[in-house]
């Protein structure tokens, strides 16, 4: 592992600073939170930023709350582990804790934010598609003020956000939801863990006492160069008694509406037709409660 | 003397563990000497290439850089079997990964700086990726002055461009086998190429002396006798003048055998005015730039009788050498003799082809050469049983190698615990018994593989052990502890024969200026030959102990015995001498007793090279039955292993908690290569893969319940009735998971590793096939 170059490191008190500091310094710079993807892409992938701004250091950007009004924010330095065991997050969007579980190990979910998983833009990113299924809304700010955008409008290709070189993701925010949504987030790699997705499914609806599927949100990970939105699966459920017919049949539509990639991991073939037997199980599962533990996780996903 | 052992046979705690767990080891790895430069590796991106040009004037110019090194500065060659490897390339390159030019630096950073500076020119070969295809007729040599290198006398060269070695085994007449047999199956089977990835990646230090004209090596090498040989040869150099030190060693499972940074490490030494230089590959340079395991490509036969008695078997072995020979040969020789699998069968006809290809260099890998074979034979064993309506059990017990049976290969075997292992591996998975699991689209299969492997013969083991007067007790054994357990073996042999408490015995660091000669830590051969050499050097010291005690206790020798670190009269255990007080009495307050001994297996006839026929080709033969039950997912092709029994047939177990921890460990690795692991390289011959991010080993979530048991078949010639353990414990397991997953969706797969995607398409192929 290589030596990094030289650089400034600054680590501002506040989010004007730190925007300010942006745009003083012109191109070049780069954010750092947990560090996960930053600098194993400066110690391995040859990135060289001229100067890093540290945002550790800037009060009040980390943790979970409830809203009065029934949304939950999740500060953008939240670690993926404390998603992950939230007791809140546990309760009301398993399926969420679930997908931060899913990323890297131990290790790195204790480094790893949830801000920098978002704002790395991976297309594979495992929290991302569950975000976006939830119509997740992200809080942007830089020193000129504070905008926000749905979660879903976000990613713009693989590492490329709409967020400006001096804009902070400081938060993001779970709107109320119906008490009887349902979800459940799978992930499909060779491997069962320590892995990158091949392919990552959230599927989340409401869910009525006859099984009845409203709201309908399908949300499609690594195989597409964001994440995606199945639009017209969603529609094949939207109304409908869920049945394994019906998912089946989603599933398919799914299928279609990935838009894979072949490479060293896997054919863009087989990734489509993973996309299909995952959006399956994930509409499938969602119905089913919550896994128990890692192994039922496991066993779900067969 | 008591006849009861005290600690063989006995679950010690490995003498290594506290220093490991606590992280105090140092593995060659970690070594840093005074003064010391940092050395970088320019690397071939071209698979086949004539160097036109090589301009090393930037790089020498960069500050801190103390020496830069081409093949010209380092005009020789090594190589085990066949010496055709340059320390650096010679005029031109054979694969990607290939050493070209090196630098030695003020450190790491300024090393690698400077190393992007060298300049090379490249005139483009034709590049040959499938062994097959490489041997031809019209292809281009990639080694075109073949004919001239050093080998050794038991090769033999094949008939077709880039063949480095053909083994030929022939016995009884196969085609008469096959007219006689009721049911022939022929089919082709692949493994791909993988890699070893032990934990510490390759590193060497080398330093140079002028004055006294010494090079010494710090390296974790598996055989540092060998590598020092290897040395000695390309140097042309006295072997007093090298001397190689080894730290401790951090996993190799055959990688760290050979010379891999050495070289580099030793051309730089001659150029630094005396100063020790390290070179220390990182992850993807160890991926691309040491050792991988062959792939292979086998085509096998058989033909058996209605009640399933094997008739007749022909394989065709292609062995993917990658650009060096370095072990090809020999993995060739002994993956290829016994790949037909443990059972008697009259007629055989075996060729083993290694073919030179533009790749990384294969070599030694944990089985050597036995997993490929397997992979094909235990396979295609299920499928005459399936094809014949018999139980794979039944088919393999009328056929099965037993005490006394005459081999395919002309020897008579003893000391074999096959069945056994057989028996109760099948058991511990209840096989044959049907799953309660039941869930839609996911089906549970159950399977097992038979494999037998030889041992390298003949080689020597010679070992030292000291007494103090202390009654400390030192072991000189060569070796090395590359994670086996080795040292929690020897020292257990030396408590044993002189009675003193495992915390007496130490094992010396491996240094070869005051270590005597063995010949290896591979092919599963310490416990047996260097537990043969340490018990008799142990002996020997205690002979000596026991006759200076006689007259301080004023008892005849033969009156004597030994017990708990004290020299005591039989009838009169209370008259004793602890034995440091021996020593004492007789040499002094540092005084030392000495003990030696040299152990070496004598084989009958070698191998004859027309028929691959020996009347005692390995000094013993290790047996061993693994069995899988595996989950398929229909819909996503994944295959997960939820249960492993392992039976292997150990001779004695010296250490049972160490023999059960090597089966764990070599199942675990089996399984990665069953269900995972392959190294992609593509056409221009790029791996495609050198990380752990897309090279998939296997984490502990990914690992089943694993079930080792140990079987006991005595061998009368290893120390106390022991064999070999070390590599059988991934040669059978793909073949008992490929057998567990035809047995799971009834479709065969022919091809390794059975990763979701490759079972996927069997299983969309089969759907399309059926409607």
């Amino acid at each position: 592992m290589k030596r990094t170059e030289a650089f400034d490191f600054y680590q501002p008190a506040t989010l004007q600073e730190a925007s300010q500091l942006l745009k003083d310094n012109g191109p070049g710079g780069r954010f750092l939170a947990g560090g996960t993807d930053l600098v194993i892409a400066m110690k391995e992938k040859g990135l060289l930023p001229k100067y890093i701004v540290d945002l550790k250091r800037v009060p009040g950007l980390s943790g979970i709350r409830e809203n009065s009004d029934g949304s939950i924010a999740i500060g953008a330095l939240t670690t993926l582990y404390t998603i992950e065991t939230s007791a809140l997050i546990k309760k009301k969007y398993p399926f969420l804790a679930q997908s931060a579980a899913e990323v890297g190990s131990i290790q790195i979910r204790n480094r790893a934010t949830i801000g920098g998983n978002i704002s790395n833009a991976s297309p594979s990113a495992d929290t991302s598609p569950a975000l976006v299924a939830l119509g997740v809304t992200a809080t942007i700010a830089s020193a000129s003020g504070e905008r926000k955008i749905p979660v879903e409008e976000f990613f713009k290709g693989p590492g490329q956000s709409v967020m400006n070189a001096d804009e902070i993701l400081t938060e993001i925010t779970i709107p109320k939801t119906a008490a009887n949504l349902v979800g459940e987030y799978i992930k499909f790699s060779p491997r069962e863990m320590m892995d990158l997705a091949y392919v990552g499914v959230a599927a989340v609806y409401n869910l009525a006492a006859d099984k009845k599927c409203t709201g309908v949100r399908i949300v499609l990970g690594a195989v597409a160069p964001t994440p995606i939105r199945a639009k017209r699966a969603e529609a094949v459920l939207e109304g409908q008694i869920l049945s394994e017919a019906l998912a089946e049949k989603a599933g398919q539509t799914a299928a279609e509406e990935a838009k894979p990639i072949s490479d060293v991991r896997s054919s863009a073939d087989y990734r489509r037709a993973m996309v299909g037997t995952m959006t399956k199980r994930a509409l499938l599962n969602a119905a089913t409660g919550p896994a128990k533990s890692w192994y039922d996780r496991r066993d779900r996903r067969y | 003397m008591s006849e009861e052992l005290t600690v063989i046979g006995k679950p010690v705690t490995r003498v290594d563990a506290y220093e490991k767990v606590t992280g105090q080891i140092v593995y060659g790895y970690d070594l840093t000497l005074p003064n010391m430069l940092y050395g970088k590796a320019l690397f071939s991106p071209k698979a086949h290439a004539k160097i036109k040009k090589i301009d090393i004037s930037k790089a020498k110019a960069l500050p801190g850089v103390v020496a830069v090194v081409t093949g010209a500065d380092a005009p020789w060659t090594h190589g085990e079997a066949v010496k055709d490897k340059p320390f650096l390339a010679h005029g031109k390159v054979r694969y990607i990964g290939e050493p070209v030019a090196a630098v030695a630096a003020e450190d790491e950073d300024t090393a690698q700086a400077a190393v992007k500076l060298i300049e090379v020119e490249y005139e483009d070969l034709p590049v040959y990726i499938d062994p097959e295809e490489a041997c031809k007729p019209g292809c281009v040599e990639i080694h075109e002055d073949y004919d001239g290198y050093r080998k050794a006398p038991f090769m033999v060269r094949g008939a077709a461009p880039n063949i480095n070695e053909h083994f030929k085994l022939r016995t009884g007449d196969v085609a008469k086998g096959f007219a006689e047999s009721d049911l022939i199956l022929d089919e082709k089977y692949y493994v791909p190429i993988i890699q070893h990835a032990a934990m510490e990646p390759h590193s060497a230090h080398a330093q140079w002396d002028k004055e006294s004209g010494r090079l010494t090596i710090w390296v974790a090498n598996d055989a540092p006798f060998r590598a020092l040989h290897e040395i000695s040869e390309a140097l042309a150099m006295d072997k007093e003048k090298i001397r190689f030190i080894n730290p401790a060693q951090g996993g190799g499972f055959g990688s760290k055998g050979g010379l891999k940074c050495e070289p580099i490490a030793v051309a730089l030494a001659f150029q630094t005015g005396g100063r020790p230089v390290r070179v220390k590959f990182n992850r993807e340079e160890t991926f691309i730039s040491t050792l991988t395991r062959h792939a292979a490509t086998v085509y096998c036969k058989s033909g058996v009788k209605k009640d399933g008695t094997l008739v007749a078997r022909e394989m065709t072995i292609y062995w993917d050498a990658g650009a060096y020979a370095e072990k090809s040969p020999t993995v060739c020789i002994r993956g290829s003799l016994p790949a037909p699998g443990p059972y008697r069968i009259p007629h055989v006809k075996v060729d083993g082809y290694a073919v030179y290809t533009n790749k990384p260099v294969a070599g030694s890998y944990r089985g050597y050469g036995i997993p490929q074979g397997a992979w094909a034979g235990e396979q295609q064993m299920d499928e005459l049983a399936i094809k014949l309506g018999m139980d794979p059990i039944d088919i393999r017990m009328k056929n099965i190698f037993v005490e006394g049976d005459m081999s395919y290969w002309g020897e008579q075997l003893h000391a074999v615990g096959l069945k056994e292992t057989l028996i109760k591996a099948t058991e511990a998975i209840e096989y044959g018994k049907k799953s309660p699991i039941n869930k839609p689209g996911l089906k549970i299969g159950k399977g097992f593989a038979c494999i037998q492997k030889p041992t390298r013969s003949p080689t020597t083991s010679n070992a030292g052990v000291t007494v103090n007067a202390q009654g400390e007790v030192t072991v000189f054994a060569g070796t090395v502890e590359i994670g086996q357990g080795c040292n929690t073996i020897l020292s257990q042999v030396a408590a044993e024969e002189l009675k003193v408490p495992m915390d007496k015995v130490i094992m010396h660091q491996l240094d070869t200026d005051v270590i005597p000669y063995d010949a290896s830590t591979t092919s599963s051969r310490s416990t047996y030959h260097m537990g043969n050499a340490v018990r008799s050097a142990s002996i020997h010291a205690r002979e000596q102990i026991m006759e200076a005690a006689a007259p301080m206790l004023e008892v005849g020798v033969q009156e004597l015995a030994l017990g708990d670190g004290k020299v005591f009269a039989k009838d009169q255990p209370q008259q004793s001498l602890p034995i440091g007080e021996v020593v004492k009495r007789k040499l002094g307050i540092n005084g030392v007793v000495r003990g030696e001994a040299s152990y070496t297996y004598e084989i009958g006839k070698d191998l004859d090279l027309e028929t691959g026929h020996s009347d005692h080709a390995s000094a013993f033969y290790m047996y061993a039955t693994q069995a899988a039950e595996v989950s398929v997912d229909e819909e996503s092709g994944r295959v997960r292993v939820l249960r492993m029994s392992a039976a292997h047939d150990v001779g004695k177990a010296i250490n049972p908690l160490n023999c059960e921890a090597q089966i764990e460990g070599g199942v675990v690795m089996g399984i990665g290569s069953a269900i995972h692991e392959e190294l992609i390289i593509d056409a221009t011959g790029k791996v495609r893969n050198p990380s752990f991010l897309d090279y998939h080993l296997v984490t502990s979530l990914d690992c089943p319940q694993l079930i080792p048991i140990i079987v006991e078949c005595h061998e009368p010639e290893g120390p106390y009735g022991a064999k070999g353990l070390g590599e059988p414990g991934l040669a059978p397991t793909p073949a008992a998971i490929g057998n567990a997953v035809a047995d799971a969706i009834g479709i065969r797969i022919y091809d390794l590793p059975l990763k979701p995607e490759n079972v996927f398409w069997a299983l969309q192929k089969n759907k399309k096939s059926a409607a």
